[in-house]
């Protein structure tokens, strides 16, 4: 290894990259536009769901009952139906992705101390929006039962609306949120975000600009040179590395800064773990671009190798332990799931290497395992 | 302009038969591409099975660890109530540190401690509370949690109230109680499958219909074969759809493979619609979204450039037109600017056609919309292209 044929590598590689102005603009306005589109963007709280009713009854009763509908933040009144026939079109045309059907004597029974069946219909087409929407309607009526049970209790025992209330709901069930007390959205997927980002970037540079060199036949130098292997691929990845670290510390000050989340861990032990990540990032770039022999080939495998797992597998939006075996098993494949526990614990649970060593020591084989992997692919004698 | 009559439909002949050459020359060129073929197949296939049998959005087996202080039949019971699918029981700790200690760790996502005198309590009637601290590091499914395990314990407390009988100084069932029937359409049985398949499939279709097309064109700038081309009898127009044409075809085959190979046998999702309007709308979709492709590639002079441009525009039009998150949770503003994603369009088209068995008559929307955005931007790109070449 000569460090000087290093840097002789990594700094023709350096100038390529900044030369190519488009390039290197795009590998530094990527990150940040993703992080801003996708910090707004990228909610899960479900708010607002078009919903229209059918009002069988016209009592004050059923008012009262629809009228918590038309308050609640989660719902958006779409109109008032007066035939059952009306739902059809309008939920397959994706107008209303719920309808709520009150039968007729819906004041009557409750009145009468009766039970009385409420039908809502529900778009299932997108299983998530149902099952909230589900959970939505049923906490609405929960709620709406509980005020009937109280009333019915103490006017039949004659007891007072507190102790009513106590044996309408004996148990009550205090809920904690930790780590992300407020429950808001965005401090659980901005840090997600900084993987999100540096996953899909830094392969996809790094792959680029390798294959770049095999097709235009540029790599012929190479080959004819007296830079060995190592020193080759040391120097080629370097400006890569370089790049994507520079972006870890943008990212990282635009989730703190711009967004607001608190950062509750050690910052050295996030910029380590980051390093590593991004040496996982470029190897698998790496390795993508020595399998290939075209950038448009190089392109495709990358996006698809890495951005299909990271949104599915990597615990962005669904958590890898409600993952069946099968995508668990891919999900530990690839290295978005380790960063993910990593930014995660320390931007929210403030902990450190004592918990999430396993994480990094995984990061660390898996960079060290496609470097391998990478060296025994690449040849300086091309076979054809 | 046309003298004879026979001239003009020769004319016509040359120009299909033009057209029809190049695209076989598209096809030749990605089919040699191994890894790209290899890629196509395992995208259209594999990874669509995979991502069906794995996903799921809604909660399922959260980790729940329990700190049981009365050790008494009723806490036994509620500690039973917390089950698969939604809850998976992940062991008792013997005091609160310990459970606080394997959240930090992430091997429990709650936390549920019932008290000491919690039987007793409940017994008597005395009002008793029970404690759940939830992770939140993944806000969703933090409040899944505790939406799913209020439920089990409002449950849980009212049937212990109802054992107890006569608390109510009534014993008659019926009670002024609404109870709400809910019923989903389309996917009766909240298959999550069906979902997640259509998605995927419609994920491969945009990654694919953005970078081949694009990359296919930017290959002939950088290698400085489209000038061999310009100067052939071809059109620009030619040059340009032959590409989306071959692309075109080959992302329908997949796609048919995908949906007659993987997803009607072994996931069961219904076709209820019209099968050809689905591919008509189909090769609608891949046609707009590769006019944005090449629309990127005619601004870009490498194929490092027209990735990263690609990448740039791919990546959100994935995450935020309906397939990943639902769009009811967007901000207006960013579902505005989703407007302009054919993808945003198409996820309603199939699983319109699909699922739902709708028809032109209520997807004609959709569809304007869709067609619109392909226009203006193949037009842009065409224009771009020509600009440059002539």
């Amino acid at each position: 290894m000569n460090i000087r044929r290093i840097a002789a590598v990594a700094s023709k590689e350096w100038r390529e990259t900044v030369r190519d102005r488009m390039f290197f603009s795009l590998a530094f306005v990527l990150p940040i536009l993703w992080m801003l589109v996708f910090g707004y963007g990228l909610i899960l709280d479900v708010e607002n769901i078009p919903y229209a009713a059918l009002d069988g009854d016209q009592s004050a009763r059923s008012r009262d009952y629809l009228y918590r509908f038309q308050q609640s933040r989660y719902f958006d009144f779409k109109g008032a139906l007066t035939d059952e026939r009306e739902v059809e079109p309008l939920l397959a045309s994706g107008r209303i992705r719920a309808a709520i059907i009150i039968p007729e004597k819906f004041g009557e029974r409750l009145n009468a101390g009766r039970m009385v069946g409420v039908q809502t219909l529900i778009d299932g087409t997108f299983p998530l929006r149902t099952d909230i929407t589900k959970g939505y309607v049923i906490a609405i009526n929960s709620a709406f039962n509980e005020e009937r049970l109280v009333d019915y209790i103490s006017r039949k025992s004659g007891i007072s609306r507190v102790q009513a209330e106590h044996r309408a709901r004996p148990i009550k069930l205090d809920v904690r949120y930790l780590y992300n007390e407020e429950v808001r959205s965005s401090w659980s997927m901005v840090p997600a975000l900084v993987m999100f980002t540096l996953m899909l970037s830094s392969p996809l540079l790094t792959a680029l600009g390798i294959v770049r060199e095999k097709e235009t036949g540029s790599i012929y130098n190479i080959y004819s040179s007296t830079v060995t292997k190592v020193e080759f691929l040391v120097g080629k990845l370097l400006p890569y590395a370089l790049i994507s670290s520079l972006n870890t510390v943008v990212l990282w000050i635009m989730a703190t800064r711009w967004f607001n989340v608190p950062f509750r861990g050690n910052l050295l032990f996030f910029l380590a773990a980051s390093l590593v990540f991004v040496l996982c990032g470029t190897g698998l770039g790496l390795l993508v671009s020595l399998l290939v022999r075209t950038q448009i080939a190089a392109l495709i495998i990358t996006i698809i190798i890495t951005m299909v797992p990271t949104i599915l597998f990597s615990g962005l939006i669904v958590p890898v332990s409600s993952l069946g075996p099968g995508s668990q098993f891919q999900a530990h494949l690839f290295p978005g799931m380790y960063y993910t526990n990593i930014v995660r614990g320390t931007f929210l649970k403030g902990i450190g290497p004592e918990v999430l060593w396993m994480d990094v020591l995984a990061l660390a084989l898996y960079a060290v395992i496609l470097r391998f992997v990478g060296y025994g692919l690449f040849t300086k004698r091309p076979r054809s | 302009m046309k003298a004879v009559p026979g001239a003009g439909s020769q004319r016509a002949v040359i120009w299909w038969r033009r057209l029809i050459v190049m695209t076989r020359k598209e096809m030749l060129q990605l089919f040699r591409d191994v890894p790209i073929v290899a890629f196509l197949v395992y995208s259209f296939t594999l990874a669509i099975y995979i991502t069906g049998n794995g996903i799921r959005s809604q909660l399922h087996e959260a980790n729940l660890l329990v700190h049981d202080a009365d050790h008494s039949i009723s806490s036994r019971e509620l500690i039973h109530r917390f089950q698969a699918p939604f809850f998976r029981l992940n062991g008792q700790v013997l005091d609160s540190r310990e459970g606080l200690r394997r959240l930090d760790r992430g091997t429990a996502v709650a936390f549920l401690e019932i008290p000491p005198r919690f039987h007793e309590q409940l017994m008597t009637g005395e009002p008793t509370a029970v404690q759940l601290l939830v992770d939140t590091t993944n806000s969703a499914n933090g409040l899944s949690v505790a939406s799913y395990a209020g439920r089990i314990v409002a449950r849980f407390g009212q049937e212990s109230a109802f054992d107890r009988g006569g608390s109510f100084g009534d014993s008659s069932p019926d009670l002024p109680l609404i109870t709400s029937d809910h019923r989903v359409w389309y996917n009766p049985d909240q298959n999550e499958a069906w979902f997640e398949c259509i998605s995927h499939l419609l994920r491969q279709i945009t990654i694919f219909a953005l970078l081949l097309p694009a990359a296919a064109l930017v290959r002939e700038k950088e290698r400085g074969t489209v000038e061999q081309l310009l100067v052939s009898p071809l059109s620009p127009f030619q040059i340009m759809a032959s590409k989306v044409l071959a692309m075109t075809l080959v992302i329908l085959g997949a796609t048919a493979v995908g949906l007659f190979g993987v997803m009607q046998p072994v996931f069961g999702v219904p076709i209820k619609g019209n099968i050809w309007l689905f591919f008509t709308l189909t090769a609608l979709f891949v046609v707009t979204t590769a006019g944005m492709g090449l629309a990127a590639a005619t601004l870009a002079r490498n194929q490092g450039q027209v990735g990263m441009m690609t990448l740039l525009v791919a990546a959100p039009m994935l995450m935020l037109s309906g397939i990943t998150a639902p769009m009811e949770a967007m901000p207006a503003s960013v579902r505005a600017v989703m407007a302009l994603s054919p993808l945003r369009y198409f996820i309603d088209i199939a699983n319109g056609i699909l699922l739902k068995g709708t028809g032109l008559n209520i997807l004609w929307d959709s569809v304007l919309a869709m067609a619109a955005l392909g226009a203006s931007l193949f037009g842009f790109g065409l224009w771009r292209f020509r600009r440059q070449f002539q």
